[in-house]
This record gives C-alpha cells, structure tokens and sequence, in this order.
C-alpha cells in the first residue's frame, strides 16, 4: 500500500472533505489492511472531541472588548453609544444569520457532513473512456485520469473536477457556462473543443483549444485571464501559476501578464490532420518533442507499465512519434533506434539506461 | 447590540484560540480578537456585502497577528513557516475518551512538533472545524497545500507509537 496514498484519504475522510471516490477507495485500501482499522477508528474518536482545557478569552473579555471599541470612535460613554449599537443591529443580524448557517452543519460532535451526490469517472492505466454528461457534452478521458461532476448537472455553470488528461467537445449553452477546473487552471468553456491534460504527477499543465473560444484562469489569479483561439496551446507549470513555455513559437497576448502568460501553437504531424496533442483520442500514442522523462510517464499510462530512467542525462533528451496499434516492445524499439539509449522490458518494469 | 454581542460570542472563542497560537500571549491574543471586532464595528454597513464572514474575520485576526509578531521580532520579515512551533491547542478530554491519556499526550506532542503552518493549517481545520478552501482564504495558500499539509500532519500522528500498539496488543491476546 502506498503509505501516503492512504494517509491522504484518511485525513480527507477526516475533515469532511472526501468524495464518495475517495470514501470508496479508503475502504478498499482498509479491505487489503484490515490491521489499519482499529488505528483508523480510534483516530476519528480523537477527532471528534473536543477538549475543556483549550485556552479560552478571560471572563469579562466582551466588556473590556467594548471600552476598547468606545475609546477608539471617541464617544461619550452612555447614551450616543448605545443608540449607535443599536443601528448596528439590523445589519449585523443579516449576518448573524450567514454565520450561523455556516458554523450549525459543522459545530462540534456532529457528522461530517455528507458531499453533494456527485459522479466520478475514472481510467485506470491503460485504458481509455468515452462519456456522455448529462448536457449531452462528450468527453473522452484518457488513461489514468478521473472527472467529477454534480450528479444533476444544474445550476448556474456546468463544472467539471479534472485529474488527467481529458478531451472535451461540449455542447453550446450561453446560459451555462462549462467550467473544468483543474489543479492549476480553471478553464471556461462556451460551446467548443478542447483538451485539457493535468497530470498530478507532470510538470506542467495544459490546455489546448481546437475549435471555438475558451477563457482559462489561473488557480489563485483570478485576474489573469487569458482567451485562447483556435490550435492556441496554453502550458502552465503546476503548482506555480507560471506558465513556462508552448510548443513552437510563444506569444504573449497581453503585455502586462507575459511572464504568467505564454502562448504557442499546436503541432500538426506530417500526415495526420489532427493535432499531435489529440492524436491520444484516435488511439495514437504521440510524442511532440518530449523529454523521455514525459514519454516515459506517458508510456507508464498506455501500457499500464512501470518505467525507470536510471540516468538523470537521459530524461531531458527530446523524441517525437505517432504510434498506431504498436506494441510496447515496437514503441521502445522505435524510441532506441532514434535516441540513445539501451533498454530491457521485464515484466511491467521498462528500464531505460544509457 | 444584541447582534453584536452574539455574533463576538459566536466568533470570539475561535478567533482567539487561532490568534492565541500565533501569538501565544493571552493578553495579546484577547487585544487583537478586540481589534478585529473593532473593524467589524468599523465596517458594519458594508458586512452584508462580506461572502464568508467567518473567513473573512480570520483572515483580519492573521493578518494583525501577523503585524503583532513582526512588530517584536526585530523588523525581521514574518511569514507563517518562520513562526516558532509552541502551543497547539489540543482537543480531547482524555475521560470522555477510550483511548488513553497517554495517547492523547503522545498526539499532542507530535502536534506541537509539526512544522508551524502544518500545525496552524491543521488546528484550523480540526479545531474550527473550516473547510481547506477556508483554510486556504484565510493562510493566503493553495488549497492544495492545505490538502497536502494535512495528510503529512494525519500520518505523523497516525505513526503515534501508542497508535500502533493498540493494533499489536491486540495481537497478542491472540
């Protein structure tokens, strides 16, 4: 089991903040360890009490708090004041109402509350998936990926959680905005085609549009908005909010945001119509002059494999191809002849080494 | 007045124990929970506007908190990660709990041995009960971060030694 996996999930279960994915994969993760349960139970007694002996405001705090407050308006100390706290009131009240509603789900001892119904899609390595959200928008999520969205699918926007690499083609609705928000970018959609790829394990994340107009956000920077045009790749580096680079030439669209914000363009391959980015949903492995160090996270997901650089010079080294029903001994045989390296396949491990 | 009274009875606890481990003065703490009751005072027509209150009022009692430290630790530039890991507020009544006081003291410790944002990210989220994307508001951090920080805080007091023996006492009645 990975130990950080399923420490993950139990502080999220703690807190109130797992899905029903996450809920659902904690139990299977218990199911292989049941010797975790009891450690598991008696954690969440801990967590949920609470303690008298926590330090508390000193007895008359509220009144000495009110003399601060008087001396610092400079008022008489009776009458004028007590008028003033009482236009207070009416507006305090209306927030009164906000705070409680917000602290009563969550005071102390009570359940965690349980998340809205919401539907998750995932693949896992070395498979693919297409579906159909109840908009009628299509997406097809490529392996090792995950989408989460509102069961019904209602309200305001239609938002969509993504982990990995996905490839939209969403149905117009001014009305409703499509919003997949990612780790590192929110990306608002009004009736078009795109691919979006965030991988928690990649560097950088990325969005390229194909067709229509899309608004991408940076997580964090809501002020930095960006419009994409049509075969316009955005690449963002996770975690940052920098985008490092695109593929090919960079524009910078607006002077102010250049350093956040750099633009490219999509790469056609000789022969193919579609951009190299998208090949992935006609079931073609490409590579855009990739580091090996990506092409090697890219065939751990298509293959469902483990790959291994033993020498760190390697990983910066660049590869392009497209690969059609090709095996993995093909594609790593195809990779060998064009870089330099030496490889051996055993098992679900691929060693690259020099 | 009323309202004004309910809603420091409402917020003021909390306030002052987030205040409290940042500043770890009772007198201080009590003065910056005032002042940020004294902003609220100051900006009481425009609270209607405020979305989340509650966050928003943590994040006063932060940054004032924050003002305070910088204010006496010799100009030095204070940021969360720098402040000096101390007192954690800690929550269980071992009497009202199964588990042993032993365990509640060894929990405790590892707390007060997390580094000084994991532990505020973690009192904050369990102590005042906040959501990570509150958590994250209120610290100016991703919440990613807030995710991350508090599955290492989970697994460090799940390695607690006591934590483990539960399972292998168990094992040896066997």
């Amino acid at each position: 089991m990975r130990e950080e996996q399923f420490w993950l999930l139990v502080s999220l279960k703690l807190s109130g903040e797992a899905t029903a994915e996450d809920l659902a994969a904690l139990d299977r993760l218990l199911e292989q360890h049941p010797e975790m349960g009891a450690r598991l139970e008696t954690l969440h007694d801990w967590w949920g009490h609470r303690s008298p002996s926590t330090p508390r405001l000193k007895k008359g705090a509220f009144q000495r708090h009110l003399r601060r407050l008087n001396e610092s308006e400079h008022l008489p100390s009776r009458g004028p004041w007590r008028r003033r706290l009482y236009l207070l009131t009416a507006g305090v009240a209306a927030c009164i109402t906000a705070v409680l509603l917000f602290i009563h789900p969550r005071a102390p001892g009570t359940k965690i509350p349980q998340p809205v119904a919401q539907s998750t899609v995932s693949t896992k390595k070395g498979s693919k998936s297409k579906i159909q959200l109840p908009d009628g928008s299509q997406v097809w999520l490529n392996a090792d990926s995950r989408i989460t969205y509102n069961e019904s699918f209602r309200g305001a926007a239609r938002e969509v959680q993504l982990c990995g690499e996905a490839y939209f083609d969403v149905v117009k609705d001014r009305n409703h905005p499509f919003i997949i928000h990612t780790s590192t970018i929110d990306v608002l959609v009004l009736g078009t085609v795109l691919n979006v790829r965030s991988y928690s394990n990649e560097t950088n994340t990325e969005a390229v549009l194909i067709h229509g107009s899309v608004q991408v956000t940076l997580r964090g920077h809501p002020e930095k908005k960006i419009i994409l045009q049509p075969n316009d790749k955005l690449v963002v580096q996770n975690g940052k909010g920098v985008v490092v680079s695109g593929a090919g030439k960079a524009v910078s669209r607006e002077a102010d945001t250049s350093r956040v914000m750099r633009l490219g363009k999509v790469h056609f391959q000789e022969r193919d119509s579609v951009a190299t980015e998208v090949l992935w949903v006609k079931n073609k492995l490409a590579f855009d002059q990739e580091s090996l160090e990506n092409v090697a996270l890219k065939i751990e997901r298509w293959f469902n494999v483990k790959v291994v650089i033993t020498n760190a010079s390697l990983q910066h080294t660049e590869y392009s191809g497209v690969f059609e029903d090709e095996s993995l001994p093909q594609v790593m045989e195809a990779l060998r002849l064009t870089g330099n390296f030496h490889y051996t396949i055993h098992r679900r491990e691929v060693t690259i080494r020099p | 007045m009323k309202a004004y009274k309910r809603l420091y009875e409402l917020l003021s606890e909390g306030l002052y124990r987030f205040t409290y481990s940042m500043v770890r003065s009772a007198e201080v703490a009590e003065e910056i929970v005032s002042d940020v009751f004294i902003k609220v005072w100051q900006i009481r027509s425009k609270l209607s506007e405020i979305d989340n209150l509650r966050v928003y009022l943590y994040t006063i009692a932060r940054n004032f908190s924050l003002n305070y430290l910088a204010r006496n630790a010799d100009s030095r530039v204070i940021g969360l990660d720098s402040l000096s890991s101390g007192f954690l507020v800690e929550g269980n009544s071992p009497a009202e709990i199964v588990i042993s006081a032993d365990l509640v003291n060894q929990m405790r410790r590892i707390i007060q041995q997390l580094p000084p944002q994991c532990r505020l990210i973690f009192q904050l989220v369990r102590e005042e009960g906040l959501k990570y994307k509150e958590v994250a508001a209120i610290l100016d951090i991703s919440p990613f971060t807030v995710r991350n920080q508090m599955a290492i805080a989970i697994q460090k007091i799940g390695a607690a030694p006591l934590l483990k023996d539960i399972f292998s006492s168990l094992g040896t009645y066997d």
